[in-house]
C-alpha cells in the first residue's frame, strides 16, 4: 500500500504585519514550519503504516526551503519526500496548486490513499484536497474524525458535520482530509531527525512532470489578491461603570434594562 | 566525531522548543510542588528519544555532539530545570562510558541507554569533595570483584537503573565500576529532601557484596580519579547550559511583568531601577551562555576544557541566583509568592552552586589552572 | 437581456435548512439590487419541502432539483449535480456557506469548472459584475480582497454568522424546478448518519455571550461565568488563550479563525482585546467589558466598561440578579 501525504510549509507564527508603506505582507524573519494540521495527516499515515506496512511518501510544492518540512515529516517516520519546485509554479492559487499536486501524484504512481490536513493555518482554505480528488477522479472524505482500513482495498471514516455524525466507506484509491482532533502527532525523535537525512528526498521541476503550462502558477490561477490589509476594529463611545463592583453591577443592570436586554 | 548538519540541528531545536512549550513548561510549577515528575512524564521523554540524544548512532542514539547537547538542555531548562538536570546526569555518565569503557563494555551497556537512565555516583557520607575520603571498596576475590559501600546524593539516584560507582580498589587507589539495580546486593536508600530542582531525585544506593567481573570495570584499575574529574567537567558544561535556561526563564518573567505593570502612573519599563535589574539579568544570562558554549566548542574540538567548564558552572550558578533575586524584586510581592515561579528558579539555581563541585572548588581549580599558565 | 444570476446554494442540515443559507440569501438580495437575479438552488428529496424555509428570505427564484438520493449524496455526487445546473444556466456568481459541507463541495465543483473560489469570506461586494470577496488569513490577522476577474462563475464560501438573515414581509420568490442526471459514485458510501445529540448551541448561535479571556481563566471565575450565562440564557465563549484548556474547544472560540459572532449582548471578562478578537465580536449589539487594566484595547470597542476584578464584578452581578 502506498500513501501520499500532501503538506505545506507555513510561517512559524500568524503574527504577521502589513508594511505601512508598501501595503505588502511583512513576513521577514518568520521561520517556516510544517503546517500544524498537516502533522495530523502525517501521523495518520504513520499509524496506517504501522498497521499495514504501507509506504508513506510526503509531497509538497514550494520553494527549496520547503525541504525542511519534508525532512521533519520523514523524521516523524515517513519513507521519502517529493518537493515540487519551479519558478513556473510560483504564485499559484488553490486550483493551480491542486493541478500540479495531482500531476505529481499521477507520476508517483500506484497511490492508494492521499491524506491532507484539514487546512493550512496561513491561508485557511482547505480547498486543495477536494481539488486534487476531483482532478484524480477519486472519492473524497473531508474532515475525517477517525480513519481506519476496513478491508484490503477500503477505508472507513467517521465525519462530524455540524450536527450529524456520518460513517463513510470508500474504495481505494481515495482522498481523505483529517481533522486535528483525530490524533496527537508524534514528535520526531533526535535519532529519527538524523536518520531522515539518509532517506530519499527528490525534487521535481517543471520538466519532470507532464504539465499544461496554461494551468500553472499565477497565469493558471483564476483568483487574484487585489488588496491586503490589517483589520481595524470599530470604536464605540464607552460609558464607564464606576465605583465598587456592586455599584458598577447595578449601573449595568439598569443600562441593560434601558436597552431592553433584561 | 560526527560532522555537524545544520539542517538537522535546526529541526532538532524546533522539536525541542515545541516539546518544551507543550510538554515541559506547563508542568514546571507542578513538578516543584509535587517534588516529582508526574506519572508518565519520563516515559514520554524517553519515547521521544531524549535519552539517546548524544549517544552515537551505532548504539541506537542520535549522535549529536557536545555543543548541540548543551544547547538542547539550555532550551529544555527554559521550561523546567529539573528535567534538564535529570538528562544532564544521564549524559555525563554516558560520556564516561564512551570515553573510558572498553568496546565490549560499551556494546553491553550502551544499547540500553536509550531506554534506561544512567547515573554517576561519587559522594559518600564520609567524603564529598575529597574522593580519597570515601570508604566504598571493590575487593578482588578470585576472578571477581566484590563491591561494598553506601553512596549518597546521586543525581537520579533511585530513578536510574545503571550506576557508575567510584570505589577504592586499594587504600590510595580509586576505580570506577558499573553496577545495575538488578544485581544481587544492590538496594536503594533514602531520597534527599532538597529545596531546589525538586523534580530530579537525588538519592542513595547501598551496595552489599555485589559481585562483578572485570568487564564491569570502567577504564583501568586506578583510573577513578581521572574518570571522576572527567565526569565533573562534562557535567559542568551542561549545568552552564541549564543555568542559562533558568536565566532566560527569569528574564522572561521579569520583562513580561514589567511590560504589564506600573508603579503609580509610570510603567515599570520606564523606571531606571527596572532597567538596571533587567540589564543585569540579561548580561548574566549572556555571559553564562558564552562560557558554556565555549567549553562545549573546546570539548567538540578535542581541546582541554576543564577550566572553561568550571567557569561556566561557577559563574552561571551565582549569576542565576542573583538574576532570580533581581527578577523577584521586580515582581515584588508576586515574586515572593509560591504561586509564581521565580522563587523556585532561585532554589533550582542554588543547587548548582553546590552540585558537581562547589563554587569554591571551581575557583580553586580555575586559579590553579591560571597559576600553571 | 436577462440579468446575470447570483446563486446561493442551499444547504441541508438534518431536515432543515442550515442557517447560513438564509444569511447568504439576505446578503445576496442586498448586493443584487436591480442588477442580479438572485437564485437559491435547492437539492432535495421528492418528499421534502425545504423551500418553505427559504421563501421568507426573498430570493428572486428558488430553483429546486428533486432526487431521493440527495439527502445522503456524497460531495462528488452533489458537485456533479451542481456542475450540470451551472452548465445549463451560466450563473455569474455561486455562493456557499463555509460549513463543513460547503467547504467540501465547493472546491470539488471549482475543480470541475476550472474557476476561482475564495474560502471562508467575511464580506462580499460587487464591482460591476466582479465579486470582491474579503477573506481572512493568518488566523484573521490579515484581510485579503480577492477577485476572479476572467472566469465564471466566480465562487465563494462565506463564514457562518457573518451576515444576519432577515425575512422579508412580502417575499414571493418564483419557484421553479430543474433537472439533472444523478451520477452515482460507486466507490464511496455513507453507511450511517446519526444526529449528534448536541443541545448546546455553538457560541456563534447564542444571542447572549459571556466571554472569558486570559484574565478570567481560573476555576471560580469559570464557575461564576457559567452561572451568569445560564441566568442570561446565553453561552460561554472564550478568547484564544483559553482554548488551550481541555474544557474549551475551537467551537467556543471567538475571533481568530473561530466564530464571528454578533449576539444581542456580550460580556467580556479578562479579555484585553487583540485585534482578531475585536473584529470577531464587534458586530455585537451591546458590548460590556470588565478588565483590570484600564488601558486594555477592549474598552475602546465597548459600550460599557468596568476597570476592576472580573470575579468580584461577576459575583456582584449574580447577587443582584437573584
Amino acid at each position: 500500500m502506498k500513501i501520499v501525504v500532501c503538506i505545506k510549509q507555513v510561517p512559524e507564527t500568524n503574527d504577521v504585519t502589513i508594511d505601512p508603506h508598501t501595503h505588502n505582507l511583512d513576513r521577514r524573519g518568520l521561520a517556516g514550519v510544517m503546517n500544524p494540521f498537516d502533522k495530523n495527516a502525517v501521523e495518520q499515515a504513520l499509524q496506517l503504516k504501522a498497521a499495514t506496512d504501507a509506504e508513506v511518501v510526503l509531497l509538497t510544492m514550494g520553494p527549496d526551503d520547503y525541504a525542511q518540512s519534508l525532512r521533519e515529516g520523514m523524521a516523524m517516520g515517513a519513507d521519502s519526500g517529493v518537493l515540487l519546485s519551479d519558478r513556473a509554479f510560483a504564485g499559484a492559487d488553490t486550483l493551480a496548486t491542486g493541478y500540479v499536486l495531482a500531476q505529481a501524484i499521477a507520476k508517483i504512481g500506484d497511490v492508494d490513499l492521499i491524506i491532507f490536513g484539514r487546512q493550512a493555518v496561513d491561508a485557511d482554505t482547505g480547498q486543495v484536497g477536494p481539488i486534487v480528488a476531483e482532478f484524480l477522479h477519486q472519492p473524497q472524505i473531508t474532515y475525517a474524525a477517525t480513519l481506519r482500513l476496513s478491508g484490503p482495498n477500503e477505508v472507513t471514516a467517521e465525519r462530524l458535520l455540524e450536527d450529524t455524525k456520518q460513517t463513510l466507506v470508500a474504495q481505494l484509491p481515495a482522498v481523505v482530509s483529517v481533522r486535528s482532533e483525530l490524533n496527537t502527532p508524534r514528535y520526531p525523535t533526535p535519532r529519527n531527525i538524523q536518520l531522515s537525512f539518509t532517506k530519499p528526498l527528490t525534487t521535481w521541476h517543471h520538466d519532470d512532470l507532464d504539465l499544461d503550462d496554461t494551468r500553472l502558477g499565477q497565469a493558471g490561477s483564476p483568483t487574484i489578491v487585489t488588496k491586503v490589509y490589517a483589520p481595524t476594529p470599530v470604536k464605540r463611545a464607552l460609558t464607564p461603570l464606576t465605583g465598587t463592583p456592586q455599584e458598577a453591577a447595578s449601573q449595568l443592570i439598569k443600562a441593560l434594562k434601558d436597552r431592553q436586554l433584561l | 566525531m560526527s560532522t555537524r548538519n545544520a539542517a538537522a540541528e535546526k529541526l532538532l531545536l524546533q522539536m525541542v522548543d515545541d516539546y518544551t512549550t507543550r510538554e515541559v513548561a506547563p508542568l514546571d510549577m507542578a513538578i516543584d510542588h509535587a517534588q516529582d515528575f508526574p506519572e508518565g512524564y519520563l516515559q514520554q521523554l524517553t519515547q521521544t528519544g531524549f535519552l539517546g540524544l548524544m549517544l552515537p548512532q551505532e548504539f541506537g542514539g542520535a549522535g549529536f555532539g557536545p555543543e548541540v547537547t548543551a544547547t538542547v538542555l539550555n532550551h529544555l531548562a527554559r521550561g523546567n530545570a529539573s528535567t534538564a538536570v535529570t538528562l544532564e546526569g544521564h549524559y555525563k555518565t554516558l560520556d564516561q562510558i564512551l570515553k573510558f569503557g572498553t568496546p565490549a563494555l560499551q556494546q553491553q551497556l550502551l544499547p540500553s541507554a536509550t531506554q534506561r537512565i544512567f547515573a554517576f555516583s561519587m559522594t559518600e557520607a564520609s567524603g564529598g569533595s575529597n574522593p580519597m575520603g570515601i570508604s566504598s571498596t571493590a575487593t578482588r576475590e578470585g576472578d571477581h570483584w566484590v563491591i561494598n559501600g553506601d553512596k549518597i546524593m546521586i543525581t537520579n539516584g533511585g530513578l536510574a537503573q545503571v550506576y557508575c560507582v567510584l570505589v577504592k580498589t586499594a587504600p590510595t587507589e580509586l576505580s570506577v565500576f558499573v553496577v545495575d539495580q538488578d544485581m544481587p546486593g544492590f538496594s536503594f536508600g533514602k531520597r534527599e529532601d532538597f529545596i531546589g530542582l525538586r523534580g530530579t531525585p537525588v538519592g542513595e544506593i547501598v551496595m552489599d557484596h555485589i559481585i562483578v567481573d572485570d568487564d564491569h570495570l570502567l577504564g583501568k584499575v586506578g583510573d577513578g580519579g581521572l574518570i571522576g574529574d572527567s565526569a565533573h567537567d562534562d557535567a559542568r558544561i551542561l549545568m552552564g547550559a541549564v543555568l542559562t535556561g533558568i536565566m532566560e526563564h527569569e528574564l522572561k518573567i521579569a520583562t513580561d511583568y514589567a511590560k504589564e505593570r506600573k508603579a503609580g502612573q509610570t510603567p515599570l519599563t520606564e523606571l531606571q531601577v527596572t532597567h538596571r535589574k533587567v540589564a543585569d539579568i540579561a548580561m548574566r544570562k549572556e555571559t553564562t551562555k558564552l562560557l558554556y558554549e565555549r567549553a562545549a566548542q573546546l570539548k567538540a574540538a578535542g581541546q582541554p576544557y576543564s577550566e572553561e567548564a568550571a567557569m561556566a558552572k561557577a559563574h552561571g550558578s551565582r549569576a542565576a541566583v542573583a538574576a532570580g533575586d533581581d527578577a523577584l524584586q521586580i515582581l515584588a510581592g508576586y515574586g515572593y509568592s509560591r504561586e509564581y515561579p521565580v522563587e523556585h528558579l532561585i532554589r533550582d539555581a542554588r543547587a548548582m552552586e553546590i552540585a558537581e563541585g562547589t563554587v569554591e572548588k571551581m575557583r580553586s581549580a580555575i586559579a590553579t589552572a591560571e597559576f600553571h599558565k | 437581456m436577462s440579468k446575470p444570476e447570483l446563486w446561493v446554494v442551499a444547504e441541508r442540515r438534518l431536515d432543515h435548512i442550515e442557517p447560513t443559507t438564509q444569511q447568504l440569501i439576505t446578503k445576496a438580495t442586498r448586493l443584487a439590487g436591480d442588477h442580479f437575479h438572485v437564485v437559491t438552488v435547492l437539492l432535495e428529496a421528492t418528499t421534502d419541502h425545504l423551500e418553505d424555509e427559504l421563501q421568507p428570505y426573498g430570493p428572486d427564484e428558488i430553483r429546486i432539483v428533486r432526487d431521493d438520493r440527495f439527502p445522503t449524496a456524497t460531495d462528488a455526487e452533489l458537485a456533479d449535480a451542481l456542475k450540470q445546473l451551472i452548465d445549463a444556466a451560466h450563473p455569474n456568481t455561486v455562493l456557499f456557506g463555509a460549513t463543513i459541507t460547503g467547504r467540501s463541495i465547493a472546491p470539488r465543483l471549482q475543480a470541475k469548472l476550472q474557476t476561482g473560489l475564495t474560502a471562508d469570506c467575511l464580506d462580499l461586494r460587487f464591482d460591476d459584475e466582479t465579486l470582491v470577496a474579503t477573506k481572512p488569513s493568518y488566523g484573521d490577522n490579515i484581510m485579503c480582497e480577492i477577485i476572479c476577474p476572467d472566469r465564471r462563475p466566480q465562487m465563494a464560501t462565506v463564514r457562518p454568522n457573518t451576515f444576519v438573515a432577515q425575512p422579508q414581509a412580502d417575499a414571493t420568490p418564483a419557484i421553479t424546478t430543474a433537472h439533472i442526471t444523478f451520477h452515482p459514485v460507486a466507490r464511496l458510501h455513507v453507511t450511517a448518519a446519526t444526529p449528534v445529540v448536541n443541545t448546546a448551541t455553538t457560541v456563534g448561535d447564542a444571542s447572549r455571550v459571556v466571554a472569558l479571556g486570559r484574565g478570567a481563566a481560573n476555576e471560580d471565575t469559570i464557575a461564576s461565568a457559567t452561572q451568569l450565562a445560564e441566568k442570561l440564557g446565553g453561552r460561554i465563549g472564550v478568547s484564544r488563550p483559553l482554548t488551550d484548556q481541555d474544557r474549551f474547544t475551537h467551537d467556543d472560540q471567538i475571533g481568530q479563525s473561530g466564530n464571528t459572532i454578533h449576539p444581542d449582548l456580550i460580556l467580556n471578562f479578562g479579555i484585553s482585546g487583540a485585534v482578531q478578537y475585536l473584529v470577531g465580536m464587534q458586530d455585537s449589539q451591546t458590548i460590556v467589558s470588565v478588565n483590570s487594566d484600564p488601558n486594555a484595547p477592549i474598552f475602546a470597542a465597548s459600550d460599557y466598561g468596568y476597570v476592576g476584578d472580573a470575579q468580584a464584578f461577576m459575583t456582584a452581578l449574580l447577587a443582584q440578579f437573584a
